[in-house]
């Protein structure tokens, strides 16, 4: 490494004018919370990781299954196969969200963060836009691409499904909707919880393990807990038509794991506020 | 108020950056539980000169400079930076620039990009990330992942991040931690020269001769509490007093001869510390009356041992009660 000589540390000239014409503002907050979450690798992996698992997987899937499902051996209709790989790909999702948060804490840079952008709210705001529009954006694109793959599988054996269709639509851009949730989800986490592997083992047991097993709770009001689970209330409106009958209709279920991701959010931005750095 | 300061009105040009310069804390308190980590402690820091920040590990350092820059939350009392909290300074790098500890980064991410955010973050100009990544010399390097960085690296990217505003005030934690002799001095003249600008300075350490060389004034920290709050240049005239050490087979009658000449006169063992008159004079004033000297010597005791015997009482961690040594005093 080369050593800038001592008498250049000179050039700084207090009187000068550097800073620029106005005071920075939220749209500066997020510019620097987009430069931060696309300027590490494990971003790009997690997105990359995030299509292939989902657009690939509904594919593959449909292509294995694409007799079974003409055939009605498979039990489900076709439309309940057209986002499969989402189911999987949730779990790139949670990656992201976590990682956003829980790598500030785990590195110390949340000292940087909060020292250059004080408005704890901001950050906060800035970070839930970045992840949840850039899932919502990958989300939906890679549920497109797997709808056009698996469907081509589907069409050959003549059980394909359309666009028009009821619900398929609604279940791509739905699928996009589902993974910005969970991204905020494990985001509002990492900020309560702040480590990586204790934030994604949370989220993705209560949206795999602790979601399922509520079903096997009794009586009604076991249905019910089970229905309001965030993974069973929110994962609805990503599917044209559910494998699982006892799931809330999609847009209601969608409302309510909505509101649970709110309040998450909310206590989140509490403690955030008033926790030391 | 030191001329620089007035000069950069232009940095609040359309938005009010009231430009004191000073750093001021008042009973600032951190209790952590039933743990006091700063203990309503006031100072001021001003600009044009280098203050240090001086105590050993665990003395509340670090915790203070937490809460100057708005991280960390005041238990009690409040700090200011040129009149107002952190927190409330619409851009905050613009005004004050702080080295954190070195590590404060992702270790996946490049130098510049870290430079990158934090500029957009505070609309400071891009062309200021290449100015600063040359001035701390890590060009080179600007597109490696800070991951690789050895700590001395780090720590200059860390004073790169603190300069990026060049920014009035600037706070250093730690600074010379990790760095090689020739970044230690590199470090030195960069403070200095910041402070010659007419900016204000404060710069934590726990090592007393890393602050004679760099800092002007001095506030002294021990267990949470001010213990000194001075000039540089008083602290070594009251702290490292010099003496004449004198050595003598006829000790006791030199002793009552340099006590009645005024001397003031100690008896170690075998030697007199002598303190009052030069070691020439001494010699020719014994030499007079015919006694034989063994030792003339001039000890300068060291500002790092007047260090540690004010602090002897507040280090928190000591080797051993007897020896109450500061962590990294070994220098």
């Amino acid at each position: 490494m080369t050593m800038t000589p001592t008498s250049s540390t000179v050039v700084l000239d207090p009187t000068r004018h550097v800073p620029g014409v106005r005071p920075p503002g939220f749209a500066d907050t997020l510019r620097a919370e987009w430069i931060k979450f696309w300027t590490v690798r494990s971003t790009f992996w997690s997105t990359a990781m995030l299509f292939v698992l989902g657009a690939g997987l509904t594919t593959l899937v449909c292509g294995l299954a694409a007799k079974d499902i003409a055939s009605g051996a498979a039990g489900d209709p076709p439309g309940a196969f057209i986002t499969w790989g989402m189911m999987i790909a949730q779990i790139t999702a949670i990656v992201l969200g976590t990682m956003a948060v829980t790598s500030e804490y785990g590195t110390g840079m949340i000292r940087a963060t909060l020292a250059a952008m004080p408005g704890r709210g901001a950050v906060l705001a800035a970070k839930a836009i970045v992840v949840s529009a850039t899932l919502y954006v990958v989300g939906t694109v890679t549920a497109f691409a797997g709808y056009f793959g698996g469907n081509w599988f589907l069409d050959r054996e003549g059980v394909g499904v359309a666009l028009s269709d009821d619900g398929v639509l609604r279940s791509l851009f739905g699928s996009g909707l589902y993974l910005a949730g969970l991204g905020l989800l494990a985001a509002a986490l990492g900020l309560l919880v702040r480590h990586t592997a204790a934030v994604l083992s949370a989220v993705l047991g209560l949206v795999f393990v602790v979601g399922q097993m509520a079903w096997l709770l009794p009586g009604t009001w076991g249905e019910w807990i089970a229905k309001l689970m965030p993974g069973n209330a929110g994962s609805g409106v990503a599917m044209a038509v559910s494998f699982n009958p006892q799931l809330l209709s999609p847009w209601t279920g969608f409302a309510v794991f909505a509101g649970e991701v709110a309040v998450l959010l909310a206590v989140a931005l509490v403690v955030f506020r008033r926790r030391d750095a | 108020m030191v001329g620089g300061a007035a000069g950069r009105q232009g940095l609040g040009h359309d938005f009010s950056i009231r430009c004191d310069g000073m750093i001021a804390a008042h009973d600032l308190t951190k209790t952590y539980g039933q743990k006091t980590a700063v203990d309503a402690i006031s100072f001021t820091v001003e600009p044009g000169r280098v203050t240090g920040f001086l105590g050993p590990n665990g003395a509340g350092k670090s915790t203070t400079m937490r809460m100057i820059l708005g991280l960390d939350r005041p238990s009690a009392g409040s700090v200011t930076v040129n009149g107002r909290r952190y927190a409330d300074s619409p851009a905050p790098l613009r005004e004050v620039g702080a080295l954190l500890e070195a590590r404060a980064l992702h270790p996946g991410r490049s130098a510049r990009d870290h430079l990158r955010w934090l500029a957009v973050s505070n609309r400071i100009p891009a062309a200021r990330v290449d100015e600063v990544l040359a001035l701390v010399g890590l060009e080179a390097v600007a597109g490696q992942r800070v991951g690789k960085f050895s700590l001395g690296m780090g720590q200059r990217l860390g004073i790169a991040v603190a300069l990026l505003g060049d920014p009035p005030v600037v706070v250093l934690d730690e600074p010379v931690n990790g760095l090689d002799p020739e970044g230690i001095r590199w470090v030195r003249t960069l403070a200095r020269q910041l402070a010659a600008d007419g900016r204000t300075v404060f710069v934590s350490s726990h090592l007393m001769s890393e602050m004679a060389l760099m800092a002007d004034h001095l506030v002294v920290i021990g267990r949470g509490k001010v213990l000194a709050d001075c000039a540089m240049s008083d602290f070594i005239a009251d702290h490292a007093a010099s003496f004449v050490r004198v050595r003598s087979p006829q000790r006791e009658q030199v002793a009552d001869l340099l006590r009645g000449s005024g001397l003031d006169v100690a008896v170690h063992d075998d030697e007199l510390r002598v303190q009052g008159l030069d070691a020439a004079g001494i010699g020719e004033l014994v030499g007079k009356y015919g006694l034989y000297l063994h030792e003339l010597t001039l000890v300068r005791s060291s500002l790092e041992d007047a260090f540690m015997t004010l602090t002897a009482d507040s280090v928190e961690y000591s080797a051993s009660n007897a020896a109450a040594t500061p962590v990294g005093s070994a220098r």
